[in-house]
């Protein structure tokens, strides 16, 4: 199979959700999902779908296609060919730049993303654009000479049939290398996350090593995205090396992951396809542990590594010096942060981290704003429901909103819930967020807040943070956002959604 | 069309977005709202390559993360999209401050056959402002998608009109807004130089644009003056056919003073209005930008520790152009190669060939290619043999890496450029003469 299954399906993933924590994991029901998971039952996710709340009003946002092109887009050595028109490529220089960033921080050298596209036009629609793609794989291997070779699926090629399998097939021979095709199409998924799962079993599929002749007993995989290497400081005491996925790899780099040791992440939202895969599929464990956020969070972290690895003595050693090493600076941090509150919209699995984060710093949160809701991952570990985990260690957020970049919604979140500042991951948003006098900070490193220093880098950044309200008030005092008095009157961001008469008028207007 | 005759081939290291990123057309109108009918990340995409990438010139009103978006699922590819576009379009009018909604359909919408039009002409019946555009991104790029948008306003919103026409009143269409990422501060410039001339100038975009009411008033003007080397041209030909309203197509962006005075001196003459106020302004302006030229002269003359002789451009037609002749004309620098990256249509090639040839600077002639592929356009710049001192090469963020391989001055001009931020800068007419002049020789000073 070289498709896979949108997360909506399997695992229940939804875009829209509004209530306390509480109720989500009450709602979510994630034990008995992944008791069904570890039972062998291949429809893991049926069963008791969670309610989700449909937005009539929908915004800019990320697709499946985007994601590729970010995570397959950014690998060293390998092209990544949309098969698309052109438009679908308009992102390519920001994860150009992206990448260089990413190529910066992991200190490898620079290069430019190897993209292309097959740049269908409205002919091609009606004919079909197979002749192309042939060309354009030919062409990408005698540009780029490249290690392996991605087809992206976009819209306008998945309606019109393209079959890129075949093709894929077909040319992997003549051009020696593995041709690996994606199904990506943007609309094919309500979350862009699908998109990551779409990368990754691609190269589950045609690049990871199959058989394996040696173990690395010393490499561990990071599922990561661009993030500066601050793995390395905490896993070189357990002398572990890491070896990242995907952006930035190589191909051997992607190829060596069945050899290693063991799988985590940063994100379980990101890691839990892959990790879950490498551990099926080649018996390279995944972490089962909560997310290396906050002291508690990092500890167990840790430990579960250790246990694997086989470190438990070192790693008590280390855990221990490094409670010691922080704690003055995490108490002056706390007394700076006293009475401050905080909000994270992010992608799920990782606003859960960075809200231990923010707690451990003594910063409260009333609200937090996730664009997606997994009740389960794909790995399922015991110890992986990272929401609840958030919820027993640090307490309860009274609004916890589920919605998918929907930026119009901000003005009644801000309403309900105090906050001094917000955190926010992907594009659209911070910009918005930042006409009603809150500062943001577009955490763009995502490795910044892991592990014990993460506490520590996020407390500096965040000092900047809160300066920064002057720039947001003055915003505030001049320039409005496009919306009318009646939409910010409003108290409900699911207005649109809970109360049909609002339109009453524009029907009445129609008829 | 001779466009046919064109091969469509591989992009890579792409220079702009599709049609359906002339939402950013409708955004830099004020008071309207594009809607986006289209799927999800296709927005995202094209505001990352025009707003983003592009000097981070950031976005207004109802752009960026405030764009309404269909996001189109499986469901509506299967069933269709009327229904969601239906909910999305109601629901922007209850939410949204406007005065004109423009649904922009991208390649979905297009391909499975939604009748989009049915839908709008129920709600334009109702008396909604609204105006629906067929973008789809197999159709053209944000350049094509730009010229249908515009078209699309001016039948469905503006309309029809016999009144009288109003001599030196203009409608002034320029670049395509978010496209070059100094268009904000070139519409300010352009704009003031005419207005200086005695012009009464109906700006359309941008932030001198005052409303929709500008879009209103199109069809009083006494003629279109289009400055591009073919953006624009399909509108005022379509203009010149709705309202019998003549155009003055002028390909060539004025880049200091001579080159100023020059186009004013013809928009003035077309328009038939008096001389005097405009011969004053030129003289007055002159008077200022020769005032700074004698001051920069110094550092011209005297900086002995290396400047560039040599130079390549790789822009869009229109800025490409521009710039190309400012420098070998008016500064002496060698073009030693100029390439046009926004797939201008094969129509326009020829004459801007041409133009390229024979009107740039008196014993100076350039060979432009048109080239979309990245690959290729490294390729060409690769190739060409600098000879004179560090060379100078003006392009997008996609060249920096092989900038930096040939040791060149460099700085981004068009799209992407990720190592500039632009908020309010022009590098055309008098003033922007000026700051161009500034930024290409801040990059030379310093131990560079």
């Amino acid at each position: 199979m070289t498709t896979v299954k949108n997360r909506e399906l399997r695992l229940g993933t939804i875009i829209g959700w509004d209530g306390s924590a509480k109720q989500l994991i009450e709602q979510s029901a994630y034990d008995e999902r992944s008791v069904r998971k570890h039972g062998g039952c291949k429809g893991a996710g049926q069963g008791c779908r969670l309610c989700e709340l449909q937005s009539p009003l929908n915004q800019e946002t990320m697709c499946s296609n985007a994601i590729v092109q970010c995570q397959i887009g950014n690998l060293t050595d390998c092209v990544l060919i949309n098969h698309a028109p052109i438009g679908c490529s308009s992102e390519d220089a920001k994860f150009n730049l992206t990448m260089h960033m990413g190529l910066a921080r992991r200190g490898k050298p620079q290069q430019n993303t190897l993209n292309m596209s097959t740049n269908l036009q409205e002919k091609d629609m009606v004919f079909g654009g197979s002749a192309k793609l042939r060309d354009a794989i030919r062409i990408a291997n005698e540009r780029y000479n490249p290690k392996a070779i991605f087809i992206a699926m976009a819209c306008a090629t998945a309606i019109t049939g393209e079959d890129i399998d075949s093709i894929a097939e077909e040319l992997e021979p003549e051009v020696g290398v593995p041709v690996i095709p994606l199904h990506c199409e943007g609309f094919r998924s309500k979350h862009w996350s699908t998109g990551f799962d779409v990368a990754f079993h691609g190269v589950l599929r045609q690049i990871v090593e199959k058989h394996p002749t040696r173990k690395q007993k010393d490499l561990i995989n990071i599922i990561a995205l661009w993030g500066t290497d601050w793995f390395t400081d905490l896993l070189r005491p357990l002398g572990l090396r890491v070896n990242y996925l995907l952006d930035c790899a190589s191909y051997e780099e992607i190829r060596q992951a069945s050899e290693a040791v063991a799988t985590t992440t940063f994100c379980e939202t990101l890691g839990g396809y892959m990790g879950a895969a490498l551990e099926d599929q080649f018996g390279v464990p995944q972490i089962d542990a909560p997310q290396p956020y906050g002291i508690k969070g990092t500890d167990a972290w840790l430990r579960a590594i250790a246990k694997v690895t086989g470190k438990e003595k070192e790693v008590e050693e280390f855990i221990e010096s490094e409670h010691k090493r922080i704690t003055t600076k995490l108490e002056e941090y706390r007394e700076y942060f006293k009475g401050k509150y905080g909000m994270v919209l992010t992608g799920s699995a990782y606003a859960h981290g960075l809200i231990s984060v923010l707690a451990e710093l003594g910063i409260k949160n009333e609200a937090a704003l996730v664009f997606h809701h997994d009740p389960i991952y794909d790995g399922a570990g015991k110890n992986q429901d990272t929401l609840k985990e958030l919820v027993e260690t640090y307490g309860d957020i009274p609004h916890y909103t589920v919605s998918k970049t929907r930026a119009f919604q901000l003005p009644q979140l801000l309403k309900r819930a105090k906050t001094d500042f917000l955190i926010i991951r992907h594009p659209g948003l911070a910009s918005v967020a930042g006409h009603l006098g809150v500062p943001t900070l577009a955490l763009g490193d995502e490795h910044i807040p892991v592990g014990y220093d993460g506490i520590l880098r996020m407390a500096e950044i965040l000092k900047g943070v809160l300066a920064r309200t002057k720039f947001n008030k003055t915003l505030q005092r001049h320039v409005r956002l496009p919306y009318n008095d009646w939409w910010f009157s409003q108290d409900d961001p699911f207005k649109l959604t809970n109360d049909k008469s609002v339109f009453e008028d524009i029907e009445k207007r129609l008829k | 069309m001779t466009e046919k005759k064109k091969k469509y081939s591989v992009i890579s290291d792409v220079r702009y977005a599709c049609a359906v990123g002339a939402t950013n057309t409708v955004v830099a109108i004020k008071g309207a709202v594009p809607i986006a009918n289209c799927s999800p990340g296709c927005q995202l995409k094209t505001t990352a390559m025009l707003t983003f990438e592009n000097a981070f010139q950031g976005s207004v009103a109802a752009g960026g993360g405030n764009m309404p978006s269909a996001n189109a699922t499986e469901n509506d590819v299967v069933f269709g999209g009327i229904k969601t576009l239906d909910e999305l379009i109601k629901s922007t009018l209850k939410v949204y401050e406007g005065d004109l909604f423009v649904v922009l359909t991208g390649c979905v919408g297009e391909l499975i056959g939604d009748n989009v039009p049915d839908l709008v002409s129920r709600y334009q019946r109702a008396g909604f402002p609204l105006v629906y555009a067929n973008t789809a991104g197999f159709k053209g790029n944000n350049l094509y998608g730009h010229e249908v948008v515009v078209n699309a306003i001016i039948d469905q919103f503006v309309g029809d009109y016999d009144g009288e026409k109003k001599k030196g009143l203009i409608n002034l269409w320029f670049e395509t807004p978010y496209y070059n990422h100094n268009w904000r501060g070139d519409y300010q410039e352009l704009t003031r130089i005419l207005r200086g001339a005695g012009l009464e100038v109906n700006v359309l975009f941008g932030p001198e644009n005052p409303g929709v009411e500008a879009w209103k008033k199109i069809p009083q003007a006494q003629f279109n003056l289009v400055v591009s080397p073919w953006v624009g041209v399909k509108n005022a030909e379509h203009l010149q056919k709705k309202y019998n309203q003549p155009f003055l197509h002028i390909p060539e962006i004025p880049v200091g003073e001579e080159a100023t005075a020059k186009f004013i001196r013809q928009v003035v003459e077309f328009a038939g209005i008096d001389k005097e106020q405009s011969e004053a302004f030129i003289h007055k302006e002159a008077e200022i930008y020769y005032y700074y030229l004698e001051h920069f002269s110094e550092f011209f003359a005297e900086y002995w520790y290396g400047m560039p002789s040599e130079f390549v451009v790789t822009a869009d037609a229109a800025y490409a152009l521009a710039y190309s002749k400012f420098l070998a004309d008016q500064i002496g620098l060698i073009p030693k190669k100029v390439i046009i990256t926004d797939n201008t249509p094969d129509k326009f090639r020829p004459a801007i060939s041409e133009y390229f040839r024979d009107n740039i600077s008196e014993g100076v002639s350039i060979d432009v290619v048109f080239e979309e592929d990245g690959y290729k356009v490294e390729k060409l710049i690769e190739e060409v043999e600098f000879t004179a001192g560090k060379p100078l090469i003006l392009g997008s963020s996609w060249e920096l890496t092989l900038a930096d391989k040939k040791g060149a001055l460099f700085f981004e001009i068009t799209t992407p450029s990720s190592e500039t931020l632009v908020i309010n800068r022009s590098h055309i007419g008098y003033k922007g003469a000026l700051q161009f002049l500034e930024r290409v020789y801040s990059a030379s000073v310093g131990g560079k």
